[in-house]
């Protein structure tokens, strides 16, 4: 820690804790020591002492115990000599300092019963409102547990002008935070700045003046600390679990504005305890490591128009967004349409002019939210029947984001932006094509608010790992050009890292629970090569969707010893498919037709099950509708399969999953395979090539037969034996 | 040899929940085997009934439903007070149906004051219900939390869309929440995943899994409970071990077998005792299932099913 910081921490505390015991003296001269003090109409008494110490202070006597403690908890002013270059000092010192500041307050109260008004709005003759009472805490209190409030920025001191003070109070309230102000600098405080500059004040704008002191920051923390006895079931005097309540929950920090005295170190050290940095515009020395804030604790020098849009980086807020503002409809009642050419205003991609479209991860400080860029001609400026190139570059940050997620985000694009109503996509990639109908230019649509869409969603759909949104969006040929440079580079490198990845490199593997709402005890476990059966997971999707909904479907499994290489097993993954089977199934391998195959939910792309006669594996796809050489149709083998049952020699396969390495290990792979319908040969073609290449037999995709050889095993037998099927001198499968 | 029942060896047990206040508490839960399985195990609380009140005169109810509340159907403290003074209600079920946006849209704080009035006149259990639109009963139950302030009311449905909004106010408030999905056993499980994270304390939940009537889905809603009792009990699923209640009685007095006449329909017999059947029937297969409250309407159907429970609650010798 900053010894600056620290030393100035510090002395502050030991100023106020002196000035605590000052006023203490006085008081106690004037009433006794049973005099009554405290907050008005509150249960929690001075709620951070009640909630850090689980002392009740109800009388003047009471507060020399908690006082006594402070002076226990001050570390010795640093000296030049002796410096201890730990936070704790100042974390202890921080914390003294909230108690004396409580307990000055608290005279306050007693001595000057009027200092503050004591309700949700200000008056004209007296704007402080001073600490929240139950009735209030727990009617906003509410809305930091669902999140309609996620937190409050504790504000100290004032702005260098009133219109600056304003600027931030109404970012803040558009991130839908509250703001607590207390303090001045140099005699201004930021309450009356924004009183000047008319904006109204008060707990139903959520920017409360809470008083004129720094002190008043206790009221702020007081808040925050009687939450989580209130909402978060927490003890009084359970500090660990009060402060761990609100670091987690509570997305708080502390906006000094103007000079950091040491007093205002001290308050700003206290509130790190609770997980709430300090972010300020003044050039005072930062704490960047993180350890008891989520991210960085005190971050320095932040211009005011940038200020909001750092703490929040700084504290880890998620930015929501509740509606898509262009000047259409948006959602999924629009994704079928289709512009037909007589509707048609303009297209772009498609083959008629370049076309692009790329999602990329960056670093957090190269990306600034919600900036939308057009570079060229946007709709305005072109005529009925126009075509432009077009490229559309999205760059994502966030503190979860990984380039991994990156194909998963792109591959959104096409259906939300299929969402606003007279737009039609197609395709992806840089094979991607966009139609607008005359209708939405007339309503103003315009290409730049395909960002604004981008942006809302990315934020609405995957929060959990995307903090910030820019879009560029580009007509301009040169620039588009660029970007298809771009593009093929990182498609480039994304799709050898998917090649790359195989069982063996990665320990975790991902379940699949989607179904178990129609085949109970079906688990998926998805593999780096095995993809989900209805082939709408891979490993990537599932370990996003556990980053973006930890509670849900997707559930990482380290996969723990390999017992069975050839079969697929691994002590984890039996382990947990007992567990999430709840027991129906005891074993499970994840390349094996015959022996503890996988349940089958109902949703599999292809079924895929053996021709004892061939010595041989078939697979026939749902689209598949004639008879199959089993003597069953799809239809009928989909019955025997599904139900979350362990069928050996019927299993549910994904089509990606034909083409993969691991694909029935445990039968031989793809060289079992003696037959597939001809729709399914040829769809994967290209993917089986390499494959067969591998296997040593480049043609062996022809020695596979079909139903135009036959439909039974009899009739494709004579064609495997022509062919030098391999399958015919394999092991036998039973 | 003599012979031995086989019997289920548990490692669960459903949790205890305290309903309503005061000396009327009514604890529910507390199960440590299968529903009256009482030979492998103990039920505490035997499965209650709650009675329905609706907070607007009924419109669509078949006469044979009405005829026993006629004389107080569109005041729904007298009619609370019925339930709980004629017909011995162990807890009352308000069914804020009104506050339907395709109904009459009864505003929230109007709403509020009727649940108000119903809690202030009956010293029984209140359980509220909004009418499964999210938005309308986030707004009309947030408002009954703090109208009610202390009176510990069950409120729901809390759904995927709104648990953490009602959630957190019933927190303040310290009311119980009935946590609601749609017959499925992992959303089931998530919810309360959900209800915990946000810090709904495990003595404040109880779970809605969502039951239809005899005949249209029964038996899809009888597996869901039985295999959430299974999870609970014997597979160690924590989360899943709160009480259930089933919300079956305006499915079934909507059916169509319940509401046609004697003269439309003279193969299915007489129409009020269809009625009270199907709702018996319907009570008896979520009993059987694992069900610890019955939100029901009919007195006679009440009737019945309290005569099943107490003979099923008599321990044999075995
Ligand atoms: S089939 Fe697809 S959706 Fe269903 S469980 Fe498997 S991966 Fe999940
Ligand atoms: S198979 Fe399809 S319909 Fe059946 S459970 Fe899986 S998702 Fe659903």
């Amino acid at each position: 820690m900053s010894k600056i910081i620290c030393s100035a921490a510090i002395r502050g505390a030991h100023k106020i804790v002196g000035t605590a015991e000052a006023k203490y003296e006085g008081a106690l001269k004037k009433w006794g020591p049973d005099q009554e003090i405290g907050f008005p109409n509150t249960t929690y008494y001075l709620p951070i002492i009640y909630g850090m110490l689980g002392i009740p202070v109800k009388t003047l006597a009471d507060a020399k115990k908690v006082l006594d403690k402070c002076k226990k908890l001050l570390p010795e002013p640093v000296s030049d000599k002796v410096w201890l270059p730990y936070l704790a000092p100042a974390l202890e010192a921080g914390m003294a300092t909230f108690f004396a500041e409580e307990i000055i307050e608290a005279i306050r109260y007693l001595e000057d019963p009027d200092f503050y008004t004591k309700g949700e709005d200000p008056l004209p003759d007296n704007i402080w409102l001073g600490a929240a009472d139950d009735v209030i805490m727990r009617k906003r209190g509410v809305e930091f547990v669902d999140g309609t409030a996620p937190g409050f920025a504790a504000i100290l001191g004032a702005a260098p002008t009133k219109e600056i003070a304003a600027k931030i109070a109404i970012e803040l309230q558009e991130k839908n935070l509250y703001v607590f102000m207390c303090g001045d600098h140099e005699g201004k405080t930021m309450s009356e700045q924004l009183i000047e500059a008319g904006v109204q004040i008060g707990w139903p704008t959520r920017l409360v003046s809470f008083g004129p002191s720094y002190m008043a920051a206790v009221f702020a923390i007081g808040f925050a600390t009687r939450a989580a006895m209130s909402f978060g079931g927490v003890k009084p005097g359970d500090f660990a679990a009060n402060l761990r309540y609100n670091k987690d929950r509570i997305f708080a920090f502390a906006m000094p504005l103007g000079t950091v005295t040491d007093e205002w170190y001290a308050n700003a050290a206290g509130a790190i305890n609770w997980g709430f940095p300090t972010i300020a515009d003044t050039p005072i020395p930062q704490i960047l490591p993180t350890g008891i804030c989520t991210y960085e604790h005190v971050v320095s020098n932040i211009p005011h128009d940038q200020i909001v849009a750092k703490a929040i980086e700084v504290r880890g807020l998620k930015v929501s967004i509740s509606k898509v503002d262009i000047p259409m409809s948006y959602g999924p009642a629009f994704e079928g349409e289709r512009i037909r050419k007589d509707d048609l205003y303009f297209e772009c991609g498609g083959g008629r002019t370049l076309g692009v479209e790329l999602t990329v991860s960056k670093d957090m400080s190269e990306v600034e939210d919600g900036k939308i860029e057009m570079i060229g001609p946007d709709l305005d400026q072109v005529k009925e029947g126009d075509k432009l190139p077009f490229a559309m570059l999205i760059e994502v940050a966030g503190r979860q984001m990984q380039s991994d997620f990156e194909p998963i985000l792109e591959r959104q694009i096409h259906h939300l932006v299929n969402y606003v109503q007279g737009i039609m996509h197609i395709g992806q990639r840089n094979i991607m094509w966009i139609r607008v109908g005359k209708a939405a230019v007339e309503k103003g649509f315009l290409l730049k608010h395909l960002g604004t869409v981008m942006h809302a969603k990315y934020h609405q759909d995957f929060g959990g790992i995307v903090d910030k949104v820019q879009v560029k969006l580009y007509t301009d040929e040169e620039k588009v050009k660029e970007i298809l440079e771009l593009s093929k580079k990182v498609y480039k490198k994304r799709d050898e890292r998917v090649e790359g990845m195989t069982d063996e490199t990665e320990e975790t593997y991902y379940s699949c629970t989607l179904c178990q709402s129609f085949a109970p005890s079906h688990v998926c476990i998805i593999t780096p090569e095995r993809v989900g059966m209805c082939g709408a997971y891979n490993w990537l999707d599932c370990k996003a969707s556990f980053e973006i909904n930890p509670t849900g479907p997707n559930q990482p499994i380290i996969k723990g010893e390999c017992t069975e290489p050839v079969l697929g097993q691994w002590k984890g993954i039996t382990d947990f498919v007992n567990k999430a089977s709840r027991q129906k199934v005891e074993q499970v391998s994840a390349y094996s037709l015959m022996n503890f195959p996988m349940t089958a939910c109902g949703c599999f792309e292809c079924v895929a099950t053996i021709l004892p006669m061939c010595n041989g594996i078939m697979v026939v796809n749902r689209d598949f509708m004639g008879m199959t050489p089993c003597g069953m149709k799809f239809t009928t083998l989909a019955g025997m399969v599904g139900g979350g049952n362990q069928t050996p020699g019927f299993l549910g396969v994904s089509k990606h999953y034909i083409c993969s390495k691991k694909f029935l290990l445990a039968e031989g792979g793809l060289k079992r395979v003696v037959w597939l319908p001809k729709m399914l040969k040829e769809e994967l073609a290209e993917r089986m090539k390499p494959i067969c290449e591998e296997m040593g037999i480049p043609n062996f995709a022809d020695m596979i037969a079909d139903e135009t050889v036959g439909t039974t095993e009899e009739e494709i037998l004579p064609f495997l034996e022509e062919k030098g099927h391999p399958a015919l001198t394999m092991d036998p499968l039973m | 040899m003599t012979f031995e029942i086989p019997k289920v060896s548990y490692s669960g047990k459903i949790k205890e929940i305290p309903l309503g206040r005061g000396e009327n508490i009514i604890t529910v839960g507390g199960e440590s085997c299968y529903p009256f399985h009482l030979f492998e195990g103990a039920i505490p609380h035997p499965p209650k009934i709650a009675m329905e009140v609706y907070d607007k005169e009924p419109e669509d109810w078949p006469d044979t439903a009405l005829e026993p509340f006629a004389d107080v159907a569109g005041d729904p403290v007298a009619w609370a007070r019925k339930c709980v003074d004629t017909y011995g209600a162990e807890m009352i079920a308000l069914q804020l149906a009104s506050t339907d946006p395709n109904a009459e849209d009864t505003p929230a704080d109007e709403a509020a004051a009727i649940t108000k009035k119903v809690s202030d006149a009956v010293d029984v259990p209140l359980i509220v219900f909004g009418t499964s639109n999210t938005d309308k009963d986030t707004e009309v139950l947030k408002a009954v939390c703090e109208t009610c302030e202390g009176k510990n009311l069950i409120i729901g449905p809390l759904g995927e869309g709104n648990y953490r909004a009602i959630g957190a106010t019933a927190i303040g408030y310290k009311h119980t929440v009935m946590a609601s999905t749609p017959i499925d056993i992992n959303l089931a499980k998530q919810l309360n995943i959900l209800l915990g994270n946000l810090n709904v304390p495990d003595d404040k939940i109880i779970i809605d899994p969502t039951t239809g009537a005899l005949g249209y889905g029964l038996e899809y809603c009888y597996s869901v409970i039985e295999r959430i009792r299974t999870a609970a009990l014997i597979q160690e699923d924590e989360r899943l071990q709160f009480p259930i209640i089933a919300n079956f009685a305006k499915e079934v007095w909507k059916t169509k077998e319940v509401k046609l006449s004697e003269p439309e329909a003279p193969l299915l017999g007489d129409q009020k005792k269809r009625g009270v059947l199907m709702e018996a029937m319907t009570a008896q297969c979520v009993l059987l299932a694992g069900a610890d409250i019955l939100v029901m309407r009919h007195p006679e159907a009440i009737n019945l099913v309290k005569e099943s429970i107490q003979d099923l609650m008599i321990k044999g010798e075995g």
